[in-house]
């Protein structure tokens, strides 16, 4: 009986209005939110390096040639990259020539060769940084491999009607790490495994504790020479960082920047979207408050008189905002259904087009629902409140 | 409860001369149980002073307390449990709503109760004679017809006074004398007092002493 004096004489084409425009705002948000997240996590689960990571390194043009400039950083100038606002990471990449062999049964392939080494400081890796260590007397020196290197192993493989080998087998190969003098006469092995693999970079990682070992011990006398450094930009600003190499001379691999500079204008798409549903959600949400006080101020006579004969204003403004929670949990229910609809379409059509997004859902997603129905009982229960005990 | 007025003066009266025995400006206590009429000619303020009692009115000098307190003091909740179980009230303008039939004007009153039964609100409108006006919205029914509504949907409670605002001014004698001996006969079942506001007519009630204005 309450609920048929209090809602009975209702523009349902205002309610409809505003229900479809906050209907429309949520799917968006949390479409948009889904794919940003989805965007930024590309490519991380199957690299360990950390997200817009790239190696940089000078230019080499005809003035280096001759030396008459240095392809070397100095410290200064590491300083000066860590400190741009736009990075969030920068560190020297040391490197050293060493011999790579295998050191099991578990491949019919035998290889041994010379590799280039480098190493790379456990926060840009995208995993437990207690696993990337090493101290003399350690049994194993783990090694991030170049996916590339794998790519060429298994080639070979193949055209020697050889079984190729999966990254997870690769992973439980073990390696002999060779180090030797200049001259050749000192020789020191290391066993070595794999923990990650990577697309970022084209030589072998190892811990820098091994690194700095094997150059006191083998190349004490040489000064090491910072030619790359490993940075990561921070999220959404990797085209700073392009602007910053173009202007000083810099140059990285063009694959890895092409993902960086890709994920950054998505991201960037995304962020604008997300901007635009959020205004869409704030308005919408304002025209259902609106609405609210519509309603109340035309139930004014059956509100006081309610209150007259003993109904407490506690009860009216539960009743209003009861009400009004069903229609955010109908446009909330709506939405996400459209969004799982909708989610579903275009992981097809990214799926057509070579690009296989993660399809599970993200807590964000959930967060931006659960954020957006706070908004709005919030707002509701506010403009009942203050709507009604004003008529006490 | 006793409900005593201490010098009040409603602001819209403050600039009329009243009378020395008027309420307005004199202290007044309207002691618990008593039946009392409240008198006038129009535009004296018995709309006002029954606003006054009821919590709907708070402009006025002086002050108004029941059993002691002060009732500015009191907070909705307050007021919702004295609406409910201490004063009834039947409105000069009835106060029903006109959209929703005389069974749902009665039950969405009652049910905050649970006075009486269906049937029992059948039996009253059936000693009012408006029996069969049970499901008509009551916007379609007459001020008289209305009135008796309103009268029977004020006693659809647990009361110590009745505030009475020109109730019968749309009916003839004989339905005045029915709604009179069922007031009667239900504020005597709770012990309760009521104020009757009259454009000077007694309605032949018993009461225990007027009240000037």
């Amino acid at each position: 009986m309450l609920n048929k004096l209090l809602f009975r004489n209702q523009d349902s084409r205002q309610l409809v209005i505003a229900m479809i425009g906050a209907f429309l705002g949520i799917t968006f948000l949390v479409t948009s939110i889904h794919y940003l997240i989805k965007v930024q996590e590309f490519g991380e689960g199957n690299d360990v390096l950390g997200p817009n990571t790239i190696v940089v390194q000078k230019k080499v043009t005809e003035a280096s040639v001759f030396n008459l400039t240095k392809t070397d950083f100095s410290e200064d100038a590491i300083k000066e990259i860590r400190d741009l606002p736009f990075v969030s990471r920068a560190q020297p990449v040391i490197s050293r020539g060493l011999y790579f062999e295998k050191d099991d049964n578990k491949v019919p392939v035998d290889f041994g060769t010379d590799v280039f080494v480098q190493t790379v400081d456990a926060e840009f890796l995208d995993m437990d940084s207690e696993k990337w260590t090493w101290e003399e007397g350690a049994g194993h020196v783990p090694i991030v491999l170049p996916r590339q290197f794998l790519v060429m192993l298994n080639t070979y493989a193949a055209s020697r009607n050889i079984p190729q080998v999966s990254e997870s087998l690769a992973k439980r190969i073990r390696f002999k790490l060779t180090l030797h003098s200049k001259d050749g006469k000192t020789k020191e092995s290391h066993r070595a495994y794999i923990v990650g693999f990577t697309n970022s970079v084209a030589s072998i990682l190892v811990p820098e504790d091994f690194m700095s070992y094997a150059n006191n011990k083998f190349s004490a006398d040489e000064k090491q020479k910072v030619t790359q450094l490993m940075i990561s930009s921070k999220d959404g600003q990797f085209g700073k960082v392009e602007e910053y190499m173009n202007k000083h001379a810099l140059e990285s691999a063009e694959s890895e920047m092409n993902l960086s500079r890709l994920k950054s204008i998505v991201g960037t798409l995304f962020l604008v979207v997300i901007g635009i549903s959020i205004i869409a959600v704030f308005v919408s949400c304002l025209v259902l408050i609106q609405y609210m006080q519509l309603l109340i101020t035309r139930n004014l006579y059956e509100v006081r008189t309610l209150m007259r004969i003993g109904y407490h204003p506690k009860e009216l403004v539960r009743k209003f905002f009861k009400y009004f929670s069903i229609i955010f949990a109908i446009i909330i229910g709506i939405a996400f259904t459209t969004f799982i609809i909708l989610k579903s379409w275009l992981d097809g059509m990214f799926a057509d087009g070579g690009v296989y997004i993660d399809n599970n859902l993200t807590a964000w997603s959930f967060g931006a629902l659960i954020v957006a129905y706070t908004f709005f009982m919030l707002s509701s229960f506010l403009t009942a409140r203050k709507g009604i005990y004003e008529e006490y | 409860m006793n409900i005593k007025l201490d010098h009040i003066m409603p602001e819209p009266l403050a600039s009329i001369n009243h009378s020395e025995d008027s309420i307005w400006g004199n202290s007044v206590e309207l002691k618990s149980g008593h039946r009392i009429l409240l008198n006038a000619s129009s535009g004296k303020g018995k709309t006002t002073f029954a606003g006054t009692i009821y919590g709907l009115r708070r402009d006025y000098s002086g002050t108004v307390t029941f059993d002691g307190e002060d009732i500015r003091s009191f907070d909705p909740d307050r007021w919702t449990d004295i609406r409910k179980t201490k004063i009834s009230a039947i409105f000069q303008d009835l106060q029903l709503f006109p959209d929703l039939s005389v069974r749902e004007n009665l039950l969405l009153k009652n049910q905050l109760t649970d006075t009486y039964s269906e049937v029992e609100f059948k039996q009253m409108m059936q000693r009012l004679e408006i029996d069969d006006k049970w499901e008509q919205p009551c916007g379609l029914l007459s001020m008289g017809q209305k009135q008796r509504v309103a009268i029977i949907r004020a006693l659809a409670q647990p009361y110590q006074w009745l505030l009475l605002d020109e109730p019968f001014s749309h009916l003839d004698v004989d339905n005045t004398d029915r709604c009179m001996v069922m007031i009667h006969e239900r504020t005597m079942e709770q012990k309760a007092g009521f104020v009757l506001t009259s454009l000077g007519s007694a309605h032949d009630y018993e009461y225990d002493y007027e009240l000037k204005l």
